[in-house]
């Protein structure tokens, strides 16, 4: 009964909460990646603005590791990704608008992804002092490190 | 009759649920192998499909195409110097090559690639065939089938394999006797051709029928003893004719008799003769038999035959075992 208990809970760690833990881990990793890449775009911008570079030549990946150059006649307009494939043409002060609103966006996202996942732990924690009690084992006994 | 062999179940050593594992964990490498040979195969297309490109870039001065800014952002730009192409090596290193020059490099990648791809095919050819094998067994160990064991008897050894030549070659035996005249027994005859008989019934009855087996060895002595009370000279002649390429052949299944083999010579043969004799290779076996090469070079000629036919038979040792007795 109390084995049959204690093999219940452990199985609801193993199969739900770990799984559950690692996803939102990943996710909030996305949004990590997501978040550098903009902040990237802003300084890359925000040097463009501050060198006034209007045209410049840089490399293209053609794929494979092969580059060729390229020209851009003016860096004035920019193309950026809004999300669901759609790019729209932005100066540079409305792209840094866009970008401050969009990294607002994203650290908003990994706040409460950073709170989903302490709440996974938390309850990870407890099914494993709930089942320290079953067993009747001392406290700190069985402390496991899961992450 | 005694008993000669172990009945294994199958399913004992191999039970079924462990050999299903076994093969589920060959399943998964497979799947493992086939999703490394569809990565392979993806990079082979993404090759092809660049060295395309790069064989088409330099049909014109320049592209008009968006240039990356960052992973999220683009220019409007164009690409310019469409002959120059700055290819990665390897190591950080880089080399500034020409349209055709790439293609090249690409195509070499392309024959690495699908060396790789070629191997790995090699591999899941083999995880495919232990997988079979595994399931094979599973599924033999699940109908409950059973493995005989028998332990390697030195006479029912060497007929088995060699039941073929010697049922053909015991009658050319008895005429080569004939034709020296020495000796003629009806009853020898006989018990030759039931011999034969029970030889060919053995290899009908084919691997291991260990009773049909029994029955010829326990045949063989009647045979043999005949002829040997009959004629001194045959009987020696014949375990001559015998010995010799069981010697040569057959040392493994013999290696048990020497020391009998050579008691023996020394009753039925002159000991000087025995001596005379070049000795033989120092394989206990070889020496043993001293005795019966004398006897070759005493009387060649007639022998000769005989010793081509008899080569790899091995029923005619155990016939001069018994006359032993």
């Amino acid at each position: 009964m109390e084995q049959d208990k204690v093999r219940k809970y452990e199985e609801f760690v193993d199969r739900r909460l770990k799984p559950d833990l690692v996803h939102a881990i990943a996710q909030r990793d996305k949004v990590f990646e997501q978040q550098k890449v903009f902040s990237d775009l802003r300084r890359n911008i925000e040097n463009l603005e501050k060198n006034s570079v209007t045209s410049m030549r840089t490399m293209v990946n053609l794929g494979s590791e092969i580059y060729m150059q390229a020209d851009v006649p003016d860096t004035r307009h920019i193309f950026l990704d809004v999300g669901l494939g759609f790019h729209v043409e932005f100066t540079w002060s409305e792209a840094l608008n866009f970008i401050a609103a969009r990294e607002e966006k994203l650290s908003s996202q990994i706040e409460e992804y950073t709170r989903l996942i302490a709440s996974i732990k938390a309850q990870i924690k407890m099914v494993c002092e709930g089942i320290r009690e079953l067993l009747q084992l001392p406290v700190s006994e069985m402390e496991p490190k899961y992450y | 009759m005694e008993k000669k062999g172990t009945v294994t179940q199958l399913s004992s050593i191999y039970p079924a649920e462990e050999t299903q594992k076994a093969s589920r964990r060959v399943q998964d490498a497979i799947a493992e192998r086939e999703q490394q040979l569809n990565q392979l195969k993806a990079f082979i297309d993404d090759n092809t499909s660049i060295m395309n490109l790069v064989q088409k870039l330099p049909d014109e001065t320049h592209h008009n195409i968006m240039v990356p800014f960052g992973k999220a952002a683009f220019f409007p730009g164009r690409l310019i110097h469409t002959n120059e192409l700055t290819v990665l090596l390897g190591e950080g290193y880089y080399a500034e090559r020409t349209s055709k020059q790439t293609a090249e490099i690409l195509k070499r990648r392309g024959k690495a690639l699908e060396a790789q791809v070629e191997s790995l095919k090699a591999i899941m050819q083999d995880l495919k065939a232990e997988a079979s094998f595994f399931d094979v067994t599973a599924d033999e160990s699940a109908e409950g089938l059973v493995e005989i064991r028998e332990d390697y008897v030195e006479e029912a050894s060497g007929t088995l394999p060699a039941a073929g030549h010697t049922k053909s070659e015991n009658t050319p035996f008895v005429e080569v006797g004939d034709k020296k005249g020495a000796y003629e027994d009806e009853e020898y005859i006989r018990l030759l051709a039931r011999m034969a008989e029970l030889e060919k019934e053995e290899e009908e009855a084919a691997k291991g029928d260990v009773s049909n087996e029994n029955e010829q060895i326990q045949n063989e002595p009647n045979s043999t003893s005949g002829q040997i009370t009959t004629d001194e000279e045959v009987g020696s002649l014949s375990v001559e004719a015998s010995e010799m390429p069981a010697v040569s052949k057959e040392v493994s299944s013999h290696g048990d008799y020497p020391a009998l083999n050579n008691s023996m010579m020394n009753t039925s043969l002159e000991q000087p003769r025995e001596k005379k004799e070049v000795q033989a290779p120092p394989t206990a076996n070889k020496t043993a038999f001293t005795g019966s090469i004398v006897e070759r070079a005493h009387d060649i000629r007639t022998n000769m035959p005989e010793q081509q036919i008899g080569t790899r038979s091995s029923k005619p040792v155990s016939r001069f075992k018994m006359q032993r007795k």
